[in-house]
């Protein structure tokens, strides 16, 4: 599905990411985790060849290359669903238009298909009251859910996701999470990028922790009780103190 | 799909008003400047038609010629340069005497002193100064003829007004053209980066740039009929003022008018095609 192999991004003097290789299959959920200016969002740049490498060769489904043409890069990137931490929606466009379109830059879908395609994407990310709003009269967590219908209204094999929750207060970022993990387990791949461990918990994914640019660790998936809560599940019971 | 692209150019129209008004009045002034010239090519060339049709050399007879040599003449100039007519001495006084009308003054004229002539209407190839200069050349060499007249400086002026008024409406053409590449272009140009941060959105879902750029373009273009349609308009009441006050002042027919917009239109998306070609790779990711 993606594949890194030896690949390095230097800014000037500067080395964003230092031969890095790894690799995510079909279905996988992968979370890369790390504190700022470790790599993560240059990773995902270079996934969606925003950027060239400056060495090394990335695979995503059936594009290989350092540097796709324009017209192929355009290509790449209706196959992939991304999410951004600052959600960017079109503020001058409903809820609606925003997530159609996703669906009329494709390119293969009349008028009349749009509209079922679009109204079930906002189902699915429980947005369809809000529809006829506009960005600015929505919070930051139902901002995150139109990104998210945007992002899976064409179902796409992989969904990227740049800091999903880092904008949210916890409430939401826990109904994000959520909606991102039930995505996955309707059989999307993901692949997240954050600074904090616990999402990558909640989402039960491979962890793979990036430090100065370079692949530090390939944890096993996790999940912490915070995971548990937002997910729905029964609190795990409380240890009793020592002494107790 | 098409119907997105126009709802996406008038969303586009609507937001920057202000730069598609300016736009708009830059393009209707400068195609006004355009089709002022047209019209006064247009009437220029009406005249000078008009004048040309009675462009013809007047060639004298001696008086001995026979009526039978004069008639072989009659036929063989006509072959040669064009319809030929014969204008005996007494039609020449006729028309004469109706020019000066004082019958007084003719009355001093003892007898009449006009030749016989023949008229020849010249064939089109062979209305300007070089041709009509060889023509009178070659029809002096007959022996019937006296003399022959075509007036050569008054034609030689007539060709060159010609000449310059087709020299200015090339001019005039291409600075209007480059004026509308250069309104279009920077227009876009604004237009796009005022939108860079929707732009950049669009290029990074996976749209292509023809989807991006047909609704700019599908805007250009309408500005620009808009205001060629507006610069018509002022045009013809123009025209009409124009008519009232000078004689015999027309319209632009109607293949110039299409002519106008069809090149209007054509500039348009030429400059927009290369104002989003450019302005697309710097914008987006």
């Amino acid at each position: 599905m993606i594949t890194f192999e030896q690949v390095s991004r230097r800014y000037r003097e500067r080395l964003a990411l230092d031969s890095v290789s790894w690799h995510m299959d079909e279905g996988e959920c992968v979370v890369f985790a790390g504190p700022s200016g470790a790599g993560k969002t240059t990773l995902l740049r270079l996934i969606t060849h925003e950027i060239a490498p400056s060495s090394g060769t990335i695979t995503v489904g059936t594009f290989r290359g350092a540097r796709l043409p324009r017209a192929r890069r355009a290509l790449l990137r209706r196959t992939l669903g991304i999410i951004y931490e600052d959600f960017r929606l079109l503020n001058d466009r409903t809820v609606f238009e925003n997530v159609a379109l996703a669906v009329r830059i494709t390119g293969h879908f009349t008028d009349a298909e749009v509209v079922p395609r679009t109204l079930y994407a906002l189902e699915e990310a429980g947005l369809q009251q809000k529809q006829a709003a506009y960005p600015s009269e929505l919070s930051a967590g139902e901002k995150q859910r139109a990104a998210i219908a945007r992002a899976i209204v064409n179902r796409p094999a992989v969904v990227l996701a740049d800091e999903p929750t880092g904008a949210l207060e916890t409430a939401s970022a826990e109904e994000i999470l959520a909606l991102l993990r039930r995505i996955h387990e309707d059989g999307a791949a993901l692949l997240v990028v954050t600074t904090r461990l616990e999402v990558g918990a909640a989402l039960g994914g491979r962890i793979l922790r990036l430090e100065g640019g370079r692949l530090a660790a390939d944890a096993a998936p996790a999940r912490s009780p915070y995971t548990a809560r937002e997910l729905g599940a029964p609190a795990p019971p409380t240890a009793p103190a020592p002494g107790a | 799909m098409h119907l997105y692209f126009l709802r996406e150019a008038w969303r586009s129209f609507r937001h920057h008003q202000g730069l598609a008004w300016t736009a708009m009045i830059s393009l209707t002034a400068t195609l006004l400047l355009c089709g002022i010239f047209l019209l006064l090519t247009h009437n220029a060339q009406s005249a000078v038609r008009f004048i040309g049709d009675r462009r013809e050399m007047v060639v004298y007879l001696r008086d001995e010629v026979s009526a039978g040599r004069r008639d072989a003449l009659i036929t063989h100039l006509t072959e040669l340069y064009g319809v030929t007519t014969f204008v005996s001495r007494e039609q020449a006084w006729e028309e004469f005497s109706q020019q000066v009308g004082d019958p007084q003054l003719l009355q001093a004229v003892d007898q009449n002193p006009l030749p016989a002539s023949l008229r020849v209407r010249l064939r089109p190839e062979l209305l300007n100064y070089p041709a009509m200069e060889q023509a009178a050349k070659q029809v002096s060499q007959f022996p019937e003829v006296e003399a022959v007249r075509y007036g050569g400086e008054w034609v030689r002026r007539l060709d060159e007004l010609q000449a310059t008024l087709a020299r200015g409406a090339l001019a005039a053409g291409v600075a209007v053209a480059l004026a509308i590449m250069l309104v279009i272009y920077n227009t876009l140009r604004l237009t796009v980066m005022a939108r860079r941060r929707e732009v950049e959105i669009m290029l990074r879902l996976g749209a292509s740039d023809r989807f991006v750029a047909t609704p700019f373009a599908i805007e250009a273009l309408g500005q620009t009929l808009v205001s060629a349609l507006a610069a018509l308009g002022l045009l013809f009441t123009l025209q009409q003022f124009a008519a009232q006050q000078v004689v015999h002042v027309t319209f632009l027919p109607p293949a110039w008018i299409v002519t106008f917009l069809g090149g209007a239109a054509l500039l348009a998306w030429a400059a927009a095609a290369l104002a989003l070609a450019r302005t697309l790779r710097s914008a987006g990711p």
